[in-house]
């Protein structure tokens, strides 16, 4: 039986508690009027006792944040002890303000003019206000370990369906937002509610979970997004950029492989997509393609993945024993050289192989039998049409990439891969087939590229070498390294958000590549380890942290019992 | 025998353009291990801001007396580009693991292209255009200077483009004025400290952060100057030149030894040559200016696997 220690509760400031819930409760009250006049401001948030989405969002910020005012000294202490509801106050508070004045700003950018913002907008900003200030009296409390916080098994599965299904629901509410302003605040509104979350501890929490019940996890994970295209009924136009999405997820899953666990700083993955493309759609059975082979589609797939890594292998082979920096460079060019290659050859300038810059169009659909990937079919009484098709294909094979990724990373080989990413001549030292492996790690991500490829040339029509420039090779590297390198989530959450970003951030069309910019600048200087990080990996950028350094032996520990 | 010239020519005066480029990525690497992927926008602002220094001061004049002032305008917009970078971007990530300087480098580029391309002309969208400038979005055309451009010289069955004159020399100016700066200023001598050994060049009381904002601004500088070449070969400039002009420069970097001043020289020389070499000898279909990039980063792969060091490098580099 192991006994706990006493709750350790510091001294507290006994305004900040009233004043916090006030603040909360005028957010909450605020949010059930009207905030502005015009319904066609934000959504529709004109109408009272009728919360729009805005409303809806504002509503769950404050009562998390009562939630953790009432645990950090009230009624519900006995959770915060568990909890450092201090820090989460804290967030949630300043969230809350960004939240309120952003809609704030919002309505006045949209209706043109202050005078728009209707009263029960006020109280709610008021409110956030108030919380604000409440949370600046909060002081700090020590809380305890989180890995001794065992829920009954049933609880903790029950955690995880009602955290997908949140997901399930937000992804399907943020892809039908039309208007850019509420797509913005949407986002401002899960990340102030996933940093309150991280900073109470309620993440690190989920952590622990996950790691004791990761088949669950990753079953339940699966389970959502196959129902996903059942929840937009039948419209395909968010499946497209769902589709699209995953071909890019696929693609970074690979490169995360050669990148994030091999260390092989790959700049120019883009050509290894864009030749499994580009075998895809020559022997496609397109009146554009150039070879007259036309197997069936499967060992299409097959034949792009292996002329994919063998393209992989003769540039690997040479390259892999520069280090560094160079091979950075030599795969740069090696992307350039591919991009290039495809462009000249159109019959002017060397052999008439890919029509150069006009690609190969009208390539067909995919046929399994008789079954037609153009088609709308119909499953449990919802029309499933061409995109959700490719989108239920993609999703099998970044299962099967996700598959390889965790199995090899848990391997001898993936160890292999993490002593040469940490340490190259101790690896070596060590016996470890360096330059074997090295190989291995550049030609598993070329095949699985090569297989990406091959899908995504049915998927978008036509392929043409300006679909694989330099920029999209960074955009995967990007999506890695926002995501957080080496992880499986960490990739996904990042190639999701720069994925659909771009698509949902129309408004700022013109925009976008600024902010991608900036943001890739941003995150490196303040949080490097990316947004879903690797505990070791978090290791690596803060060296001095001894704290992190014992959590992290705390979870490898976790991880050996599980 | 003219086509070789012609060739050579033609070569030397892409190669001196590249040689420019190529100095500030390697003074930058040789003290910081950092490759600066940023340094072809540096060098595309470097363009823009002589640009801007002749419509916004000269207005059409196309004198030469015009173009000095033209170079430092480029030299100032670079300059000041390129320290501004290293003070918020590549300082605070120091001691980063590499990955993190590279990625903030490709991010720096897309932002500084992005600004150029939506900005350049003040912000369209409330109509605040003090200087009237053209819409950054196209090619815009860039002005010519008299005696540097106008109709070429012939000297033989040889055609020389006067500003491909004004390259060389431009190449061989800088050259001096770095050689001179590098070995005979004190600064200099704190550079080449700080790149044999950063510790102890600090002992020695040198004061690093200094020297490394003096090597991302040489750099720049050099940079601007190759933009107003390109500018003056092309007569035109856009806000995408920076990326392939950049590339092409790091591969003449790591040709002549990254880190390595000289080396920058002379592998930007001899790239150039090779790449006008290629379109003139390589026969058949395979051959023409539509296949020289690829034949540029052919070569550099060959050298990076055969002498991984380039050209002047010295021996057992090993960059982890």
């Amino acid at each position: 039986m192991i006994t706990f220690p006493p709750p350790v509760v510091a001294k507290h400031s006994p305004k900040a508690l009233p004043i916090g819930l006030a603040g909360a409760g005028l957010v909450i009250v605020g949010s059930l009027f009207s905030w502005s006049y015009d319904p066609q401001v934000l959504g529709d948030l004109s109408i009272a006792l009728n919360p729009g989405g805005l409303q809806i969002m504002a509503i769950a910020l404050a009562l998390l944040a009562v939630i953790l005012l009432l645990a950090h000294k009230g009624p519900l202490a006995a959770l915060g002890q568990w909890a450092d509801t201090e820090r989460g106050i804290h967030a949630l508070a300043d969230w809350t303000l960004i939240f309120m004045t952003l809609v704030v700003v919002g309505i006045t950018a949209q209706a043109g003019g202050l005078i728009n913002v209707e009263p029960g907008c006020w109280i709610s900003f008021l409110g956030a206000v108030l919380l604000f200030l409440a949370s600046r009296l909060v002081l700090a409390k020590k809380s305890r370990d989180l890995a001794e916080a065992v829920l009954p098994g049933w609880v903790e599965i029950l955690v995880i369906v009602v955290i997908m299904a949140a997901l399930l629901f937000g992804t399907a509410y943020a892809l039908g937002i039309a208007d850019a302003w509420v797509f913005v605040l949407f986002l401002v509104f899960v990340t102030g509610m996933a940093i309150a979350g991280t900073r109470a501890g309620l993440l690190s929490w989920l952590g622990h979970i996950s790691l004791r019940r990761k088949r669950e996890l990753i079953l339940a994970a699966f389970a959502v997004a196959f129902c996903f295209p059942l929840t937009q009924g039948g419209s395909d136009a968010n499946m497209s950029i769902a589709s699209q999405v995953l071909v890019f997820a696929a693609a970074a899953m690979g490169l995360n492989i050669v990148v994030g666990l091999a260390g092989l700083l790959d700049l120019g993955y883009i050509a290894f997509l864009g030749s499994g493309a580009y075998v895809g759609a020559t022997l496609s059975t397109s009146g554009f393609a150039t070879i007259g082979w036309k197997p069936p589609f499967f060992v299409v797939v097959i034949v792009a993945a292996c002329f994919t890594a063998t393209l992989g292998l003769i540039i690997g082979a040479p390259t892999l024993r520069v280090s560094g920096d160079y091979l950075a460079i030599v795969t740069l060019g090696f992307g350039e050289i591919f991009r290039l290659t495809m462009f000249n050859l159109d019959g002017n300038n060397g052999p008439d192989l890919t029509h150069g810059p006009n690609g190969i169009p009208a390539i067909p659909d995919l046929t399994f039998g008789s079954f037609n990937f153009g088609d709308t079919h119909i499953l449990l009484g919802i029309p499933i049409a061409r995109f959700s098709n490719y989108y239920l294909l993609l999703l099998l094979l970044l299962a099967f990439i996700i598959l390889v990724f965790h199995r090899l990373n848990t391997s001898r080989i993936g160890r292999g891969w993490v002593a040469i990413r940490e340490d190259e001549k101790a690896a070596e030292a060590m016996g470890v087939n360096v330059f074997g492996l090295k190989l291995l790690a550049f030609a598993t991500g070329a095949f699985l590229a090569g297989m990406a490829g091959a899908i995504k040339a049915h998927q978008d029509v036509s392929v043409t070498p300006d679909q694989y420039i330099f920029l999209e090779s960074a955009f995967l590297l990007a999506a890695i390294v926002l995501g957080g390198m080496g992880t499986i989530v960490g990739v996904l959450v990042g190639a999701v958000i720069l994925k659909l970003l771009p698509e949902k951030l129309r408004f700022f069309a013109d925009y976008r590549l600024l902010l991608f910019g900036l943001l890739l600048v941003l995150m490196m200087r303040f949080r490097p380890e990316g947004i879903v990080a690797s505990r070791r990996r978090q290791l690596e950028f803060h060296e001095e942290d001894e704290e992190l350094a014992v959590r992290v032996e705390g979870d490898i520990a976790e991880e050996a019992q599980a | 025998m003219d086509t070789f010239i012609q060739q050579l020519i033609n070569g030397l005066s892409l190669g001196s353009l590249y040689a420019l480029i190529a100095v500030g990525y390697t003074v930058v690497y040789g003290i910081l291990q950092l490759i600066n992927f940023a340094h072809g926008e540096v060098f595309m602002i470097g363009a823009f801001g002589a640009l801007t220094t002749s419509l916004v001061l000269f207005n059409g004049n196309t004198a030469l007396w015009t173009l000095p002032i033209m170079i430092l305008g480029a030299i100032i917009a670079s300059v000041t580009t390129a320290v501004l970078m290293e003070r918020f971007a590549y300082r605070p990530l120091r001691n980063a693991p590499r990955l993190a300087p590279l990625i903030t480098a490709i991010g720096i580029s897309v932002f500084l292209q992005e600004l150029v391309r939506l900005n350049y002309n003040g912000i369209p969208q409330l109509n605040f255009n003090p200087f009237n400038l053209p819409d950054a979005k196209s090619i815009i055309p860039f002005p010519p200077i008299d005696v540097v451009t106008g109709p070429a010289i012939q000297v033989g069955g040889v055609t020389i483009q006067r500003e491909a004159i004004f390259t060389i020399g431009a190449l061989v100016v800088c050259s001096a004025l770095l050689w001179w700066f590098i070995n005979h200023t004190k600064t200099g001598h704190g550079m080449q400290a700080v790149s044999q050994d950063q510790d102890t060049a600090r002992l020695m009381g040198i004061n690093v952060d200094r020297i490394i904002v003096v090597a991302f601004a040489l750099g720049a500088a050099l940079a601007a100057v190759a933009g107003v070449c390109q500018g003056l070969q092309n007569h035109n400039i856009n806000f995408r030149m920076g990326f392939l002009a950049g590339l092409k420069a790091f591969v003449a970097a790591v040709l002549g030894g990254i880190g390595n001043i000289a080396g920058a020289v002379v592998g930007g020389l001899v790239l150039g040559v090779v790449e006008s070499m290629a379109t003139q000898y390589i026969p058949g279909q395979f051959g023409g200016s539509p296949w020289k990039d690829v034949w540029a980063f052919t070569l550099l792969i060959l050298v990076l696997v055969f002498r991984p060091q380039g050209l002047l490098g010295e021996k057992a580099v090993d960059r982890a």
